[in-house]
């Protein structure tokens, strides 16, 4: 992985002015065309989920994006994490009533336990390993949940009980109240990424990816950096499950753990730009929008499949055309000096 | 003897035979990653293309899947060429997070292609042999699985003797162990990496043509193998392929055995744990190769 640590700076801190009112506006901006878009008179509800649909997809992107572009460990299984994390508020919600405002915490605790564990066992090996066992977790998930039917729903899925519009509940009618926690969580996963990037923590992960035995001659405590960022990322995957699983109302086996929805999770950030704060941000739009053109194509078409046919190629379009996604493309210019 | 015994032999045998045809599905992934560093996750969609080129064989044509396995290994062959002319070339040596990226996405194309042209519902291909079975005193075996694990025994050993004695298998090794200075004796190494590469892709579409006559195919179904692909692989030796074909057949009798044993739901659930176990103490697998 060639070093993409000088992406963030193009929000530099530097005090030129005009470079930093630039810098302002292109974050302050999009957030406020966001929240002023249910006031707008050609937005309908539509628009709206859809906002909300590629909000909710930012975040999960920004949480892999932690272990995968920052870290540099392929988990090809962070819809464990998500499922864990829709599951866990699902069934606490509907079997004992307790809210979403409680049961995302403890969906965050098992997602940790669980990254914990699987990354003990598979960290220490390079590369390839931690994606097989990965993939491997995931899987196992699928058919567990489909196994503990009087748990989960089985194939048919849980639905949340619903309750109309309830703050308790985190349920409502309308998409709005989506589009506000949603922007909540992008917001907060954005300057999350920042400061991850910028820490030592981060910088120990970076040099963890871009070598391994550079950074333990370095003195990086390599195995514990990798299980860290990926429990990091994890807990960052099962809070924003919450936000998925309340707009959604429902999830099944396939939805949480399933290869295709894990694949959803990466596209924001490899579109994007791996390894960066805004890439995930760029991507995830990038994504939802594409996605519902293709649909709309698909279904006058009468095709199924276009979208992930789309989602397919635009993966490797970006990999053997654009490594540093679309944040590569733009800030080219701002990234000459620094690439290698 | 007690019935109890007699279920568990009568499992350890099903799954020896349903683990030859893990085995043979999993040696080309075992190869491309021996020779060239490759984790090729299109595998899986490799071995539905030629699932698929059973079925229209018995479908459209009437012939069984079984006659016509050179022709699905060409195909997929062929298939596993542009693969890696158009993207695999750029990642020989590394098993990088780049690399099994792009496989997926070669694979999520290869599967939407599918899709398209045969549409999203299961189909099943019919061998002569289908639903007749063969009775040991108290065991039976279906006889499709017995030429299966047959045909997968034949051909697994048949590579394994083309590598280790053809004068192409030599220089497979030699790019394999060292691509510099195989080249510096005069090895053309695209060359040979493009061969090995088609070779491990026809042996996917080859096996699929044998497992489609006992198991249907759908557009997902490469996913749905993958999981047993990688487990056989892992526990037999990413980059043997001798270790690969017993690490199927491993799969096949733990699978088997937790399926008449304990429930056939959780059939996958033992082998995934013994992945992680693997991984955790032993990632080279029984016979492997030391990876980077």
């Amino acid at each position: 992985m060639e070093n993409r640590s000088a992406a963030p700076s193009v929000v530099s801190s530097q005090p030129l002015d005009g470079a930093r009112w630039r810098s302002l506006a292109a974050y302050v901006v999009p957030i406020v065309i966001v929240a002023a878009l249910p006031l707008l008179p050609f937005v309908n509800n539509y628009i709206i989920a859809a906002t909300v649909r590629a909000l909710i997809f930012i975040s999960l992107g920004q949480a892999w994006n932690v272990v995968a572009g920052i870290g540099g460990q392929l988990s090809l299984g962070h819809g464990v994490f998500l499922g864990l994390g829709c599951y866990t508020t699902g069934i606490l919600f509907n079997r004992y009533g307790i809210p979403p405002w409680i049961g995302g915490w403890v969906g965050m605790l098992i997602s940790l336990v669980v990254a914990l564990i699987m990354g003990s066992m598979t960290l220490r090996m390079r590369g390839v390993f931690f994606a097989l066992a990965t993939v491997a977790v995931s899987l196992a998930l699928v058919q567990i949940a489909l196994h503990f039917v009087d748990l989960t729903g089985g194939g048919d899925g849980l639905a949340l009980k619903f309750f109309g519009n309830s703050l308790w509940a985190m349920q409502s009618r309308a998409p709005a109240p989506f589009l506000y926690g949603s922007l909540a969580f992008v917001v907060g996963y954005y300057w999350l990424t920042r400061w991850v990037l910028a820490s030592d923590f981060g910088l120990a992960m970076q040099a963890v990816r871009d070598d391994e035995v550079a950074a333990a001659a370095a003195g990086v405590a390599v195995f514990r950096t990798k299980v860290v960022g990926f429990m990091l990322s994890a807990a960052m995957t099962a809070l924003a499950a919450v936000l998925y699983m309340q707009f959604y109302m429902a999830i099944d086996p396939e939805a949480a753990f399933g290869l295709s929805q894990a694949i959803q999770l990466q596209l924001p950030a490899l579109l994007g730009g791996l390894g960066t704060a805004p890439g995930p941000v760029i991507g995830g739009a990038v994504m939802i929008f594409l996605s519902e053109v293709t649909n709309w194509g698909s279904t006058k078409l009468g095709v199924n499949g276009v979208d992930i046919l789309v989602y397919g190629l635009m993966l490797l379009a970006v990999i053997l055309r654009a490594p540093k996604g679309i944040v590569g493309l733009i800030f080219k210019n701002a990234l000459a000096g620094s690439s290698r | 003897m007690d019935a109890t015994v007699l279920l568990a032999l009568q499992a350890v045998l099903s799954g020896i035979l349903v683990g030859g045809v893990y085995g043979i599905l999993s040696i080309g992934l075992s190869l491309a990653f021996g020779v060239m560093r490759i984790v090729n996750f299109a595998h899986g969609e490799l071995v539905m293309y030629g699932m698929y080129v059973g079925v229209v064989a018995s479908r459209n044509f009437g012939v069984d899947p079984l006659a016509i396995l050179p022709l699905s290994f060409l195909l997929t062959a062929l298939v596993g060429t542009l693969m890696y002319q158009i993207v695999f070339r750029h990642f020989v040596g590394h098993a990088t997070l780049q690399q099994l990226l792009a496989a997926i996405g070669c694979a999520l194309v290869l599967q939407m292609i599918a899709q398209i042209i045969f549409g999203a519902d299961a189909r099943t291909a019919s061998s002569v042999f289908a639903g007749q079975y063969v009775v040991f005193g108290p065991f039976f075996v279906a006889k499709v699985q017995m030429i299966a694990f047959a045909v997968a025994a034949v051909v697994t050993l048949a590579v394994e003797l083309m590598l280790r004695l053809s004068a192409w298998g030599k220089s497979v090794r030699a790019v394999a162990d060292d691509l510099e200075a195989a080249e510096v004796v005069g090895i053309n190494s695209q060359y040979i990496n493009t061969g090995a590469f088609a070779l491990a892709c026809g042996l996917a579409g080859m096996a699929g043509s044998v497992l489609v006559t006992y198991f249907p195919t759908a557009p997902s179904v490469g996913f749905s193998l993958m999981p047993i692909i990688i487990i056989a692989t892992t526990i037999g030796g990413l980059g043997s392929i001798g270790g690969t074909f017993l690490g199927g057949i491993c799969c096949g009798i733990i699978q088997q055995v937790t399926a008449m044993m304990w429930n056939s739901a959780l059939q996958d659930v033992p082998l995934y744990v013994l992945l992680l176990v693997f991984i955790a103490l032993r990632p080279t697998g029984l016979f492997g190769v030391r990876s980077e």
